[in-house]
């Protein structure tokens, strides 16, 4: 069983901004101020451009372990693997984290224990232990609920919402665009998303631009989802950490209809949890590929990353702001070794059309 | 080592099961029984020297028939020296666990806004189980006075508050509401100002008891209190988190309509009412080299109604003259100016005059940010049109 291509413009289109609407609109907003839409356009075309080379490689329908396996050797392209699976489950932290403060502030009304958010784990272990292609069909029925649960929130979102607030641009200055390009490394990693899944789905004519075309429109909800929370939080932006649970809560006739923002929030949250699966899911997939036959082998690493990232995510509880601190401050040089060195390494490597793959 | 491997998930994968679930069902997942419960519907904040007194109004189940059922409240105080520790005073005291969710209006009284508001709202701003969107109203004398009053209209005061802060109240121009997110944002802005609206309770006369006047405080009969009627047509506003000054009336109908957002409003002049249909308001930042500020506003009117007798070709056309249409900019002009030079002497930035400096030119509002408002050259141009 293979992804399709669809299934991974959907993705792209989609899925992956859903990912970037909860933690990042305030940490963005808080290095960037009111220009925190230049960061995250500059992220986005850089991704767009890496995602375009990186549908480009997967015109070999190789995967990552199979091409790094036929120009240097099996070993080599175990370690590689390797770090890039412990890449991945870094980078799988902070969305963990983002959900479980998402699910203990929006499912509850006062503090729940600390062991509500356990029963996440037991989903995603069993997610991990999936085949990667079994993805595809989920990309499928989150595609269009991620699509209207962004709409909806926008909607809700227009009455209280004053773009003027974006006003004046360049106020933060250079200073301000740096920083907010190291916070946002934190959560830009598409392409190393991608990286893990090449090989997995046919390469069709025209993918490769198709796919960075899909990533740039969602991208551009997510631009407009940005604009909007910071018109209806303005200098308060930087408090609101819960993104896109919050943003909609001011629709003037919500007293009246009841909390009917909650279907487009709950349908976000239900897309988000598969996003913030996916990096896991490709840790195990990747290692399993390197290391071994698959199919007993993805089981078992399931359940170990996903005890270690229980174990992690528990020790960690207690300082949240101190964790997303230092992956989006003092470690955000990590991203970009995995999300652009290595794709563009490989893209000089295996990317000429007629490149010989002993 | 293949069989093993096979064999391994299985039992790792029933052990991380049963931890998931032992971890899970051993706690009672920390909700709260219902009974336990508090539902602060409304918090009413009184400053009493450095610390703080809270009355919180509760929902209490009134009855379950026809006759009886709605929603009651009772009012508990808790002391302290923040807001939070006023809840954790409540909770001790009487077991209840204060729910916050469904607050949806904060009273400061006089005590409280006199100092810096965001001593005790910044709870609030800070709490992620209290919606931002709850309104917040000042009030004369002391916020558990009004809390804890018995309405004329409603078994419930704060449910008698927030109907004042309806859409439909603010769109007729006779009370300025705002929400928590929105004095914040004023407050940490450039321009550090906001408003909220002021609330004065009045005995309802010759009243014994209203349709919401048997109120019951936990299920016991109370003497028959003095019902109260409520009246948010002033505007408090704040600069710095201090209450500045008070806009009447009038000078909050102007406000209203600068922020457009009056829709069949009405507005009496000469024995004539004039019902709004359309009005237009804007605050212009001037392009001059002296600090200067433009207060505009265009209305659409109608006679709405007179104090004498009119023709039945005039009761139909319901057309305004010439000298009427001049008459109701005049009066429009004059409220304008009112509420300008009301904001430029306690110094408040109400028409976010700092703010809109910033967005059009951060240089010029830093040369200009620390000119009082009062040094600002204002025009007002307001203008009355009739029906054609």
């Amino acid at each position: 069983m293979k992804l399709c291509s669809r299934q991974i413009l959907f993705f792209l289109a989609a899925v992956a901004p859903v990912g970037k609407m909860v933690l990042m609109p305030a940490r963005l907003a808080a290095a960037a101020g009111n220009d925190l839409l230049f960061p995250a356009l500059a992220q986005l075309l850089v991704q767009a451009a890496l995602i375009f080379g990186v549908l480009l490689l997967s015109r070999r329908e190789r995967t990552l372990f199979s091409l790094l396996e036929g120009a240097a050797g099996k070993w080599f392209a175990r370690v590689v693997c390797l770090l890039f699976s412990l890449f991945l489950l870094f980078a799988a932290l902070l969305p963990v984290i983002e959900q479980k403060i998402m699910v203990r502030s929006i499912f509850y009304d006062t503090i729940p224990a600390h062991l509500v958010f356990t029963p996440f784990f037991l989903f995603s272990a069993y997610l991990c232990s999936r085949p990667l292609a079994a993805l595809g069909r989920m990309w499928d029925i989150l595609a269009p609920l991620a699509a209207v649960g962004i709409a909806g929130i926008l909607l809700l979102c227009t009455g209280s919402c004053d773009l003027a607030a974006l006003a004046p641009a360049g106020a933060a200055g250079w200073r301000g665009f740096g920083s907010g390009m190291t916070v946002t490394c934190s959560w830009f990693y598409d392409s190393a998303l991608l990286l893990g899944l090449i090989g997995r789905f046919p390469y069709r004519k025209g993918l490769a631009w198709k796919g960075a075309l899909c990533y740039l429109a969602g991208g551009a909800a997510l631009l407009l989802f940005l604009a909007v929370f910071y018109g209806v939080f303005g200098e308060i932006a930087v408090l609101q950490t819960l993104g896109f649970a919050r943003v909609s809560a001011f629709f003037r006739a919500l007293p009246v209809l009841g909390r009917i923002d909650y279907l487009f929030v709950f349908a976000l949250a239900f897309v988000m949890t598969f996003y913030v699966i996916l990096p896991m899911q490709e840790a195990v997939g990747t290692v399993a590929e390197a290391f071994g036959s698959p199919a007993p082998l993805a089981p078992l690493l399931s359940v170990g990353v996903n005890l270690a990232m229980l174990a992690a995510v528990y020790a960690l509880h207690f300082s949240p702001s101190a964790t997303v601190s230092a992956m989006t401050s003092s470690l955000f040089w990590i991203y970009p070794i995995f999300t652009a060195a290595l794709p563009l390494l490989l893209a000089l490597r295996f990317g000429r059309r007629h490149a010989r793959i002993s | 080592m293949h069989a093993f491997l096979k064999r391994l998930p299985m039992k790792l994968w029933i052990l991380l099961f049963a931890l998931a679930v032992f971890t899970f069902f051993s706690n009672d997942f920390a909700l709260v029984d219902i009974q336990k419960t508090a539902l602060v519907l409304a918090a009413g904040i009184d400053r009493e020297g450095e610390a703080f007194s809270l009355t919180a109004q509760i929902a209490v189940p009134k009855g379950t028939d026809r006759t009886t059922g709605g929603t009651s409240s009772v009012e508990i105080e808790g002391k302290g020296a923040t807001v939070s520790d006023c809840l954790t005073d409540i909770y001790a005291r009487t077991g209840w666990v204060p729910k916050l969710i469904y607050c949806d209006l904060v009273v400061l009284g006089e005590s409280a806004a006199a100092g810096d508001v965001f001593d005790c709202l910044d709870f609030f701003l800070r709490n992620e189980y209290i919606p931002d969107a709850c309104l917040l109203a000042a009030c004369e004398g002391s916020a558990k006075e009004l809390i804890s009053s018995t309405s004329a209209i409603d078994d419930t005061s704060a449910l008698a508050l927030e109907k004042l802060f309806s859409a439909a109240a603010e769109k007729s121009g006779q009370v300025m509401t705002t929400t928590l997110r929105e004095f914040a944002i004023g407050y940490y802005g450039k321009s550090g100002s906001g408003y909220m609206p002021y609330v004065r309770a009045e005995q309802q006369e010759g009243s014994a008891q209203g349709q919401g006047g048997a109120r019951s405080s936990g299920g016991t009969q109370q003497p028959q209190q003095e019902e109260k009627i409520y009246s948010a047509r002033e505007t408090a506003i704040f600069s710095g988190g201090r209450l500045a000054a008070l806009l009447s009336a009038e000078e909050t109908f102007a406000f209203s309509l600068l922020e457009g957002n009056v829709y069949a409003g009405t507005l009496t002049e000469g024995g004539k009412t004039y019902v709004i249909l359309q009005e237009r308001g804007s605050t212009q930042i001037g392009e001059a080299d002296a600090p200067a500020v433009t207060l505009r506003v265009d209305c659409k009117l109608q006679l709405y109604g007179e104090d004498s007798t009119s023709s039945p070709e005039r009761l139909a056309k319901g057309t305004l003259t010439d000298a009427e249409e001049a008459r109701l900019s005049d009066l429009l002009t004059r409220r304008l100016q009112a509420l300008w030079e009301r904001c430029a002497r306690a110094d408040c930035d109400l028409l976010f005059v700092r703010r809109s400096l910033w967005r059009a030119s951060p240089a010029r509002y830093a040369a200009w940010k620390d000119i009082p408002l009062s040094d600002y050259a204002v025009t007002v141009l307001a203008r009355a049109e009739g029906l054609r």
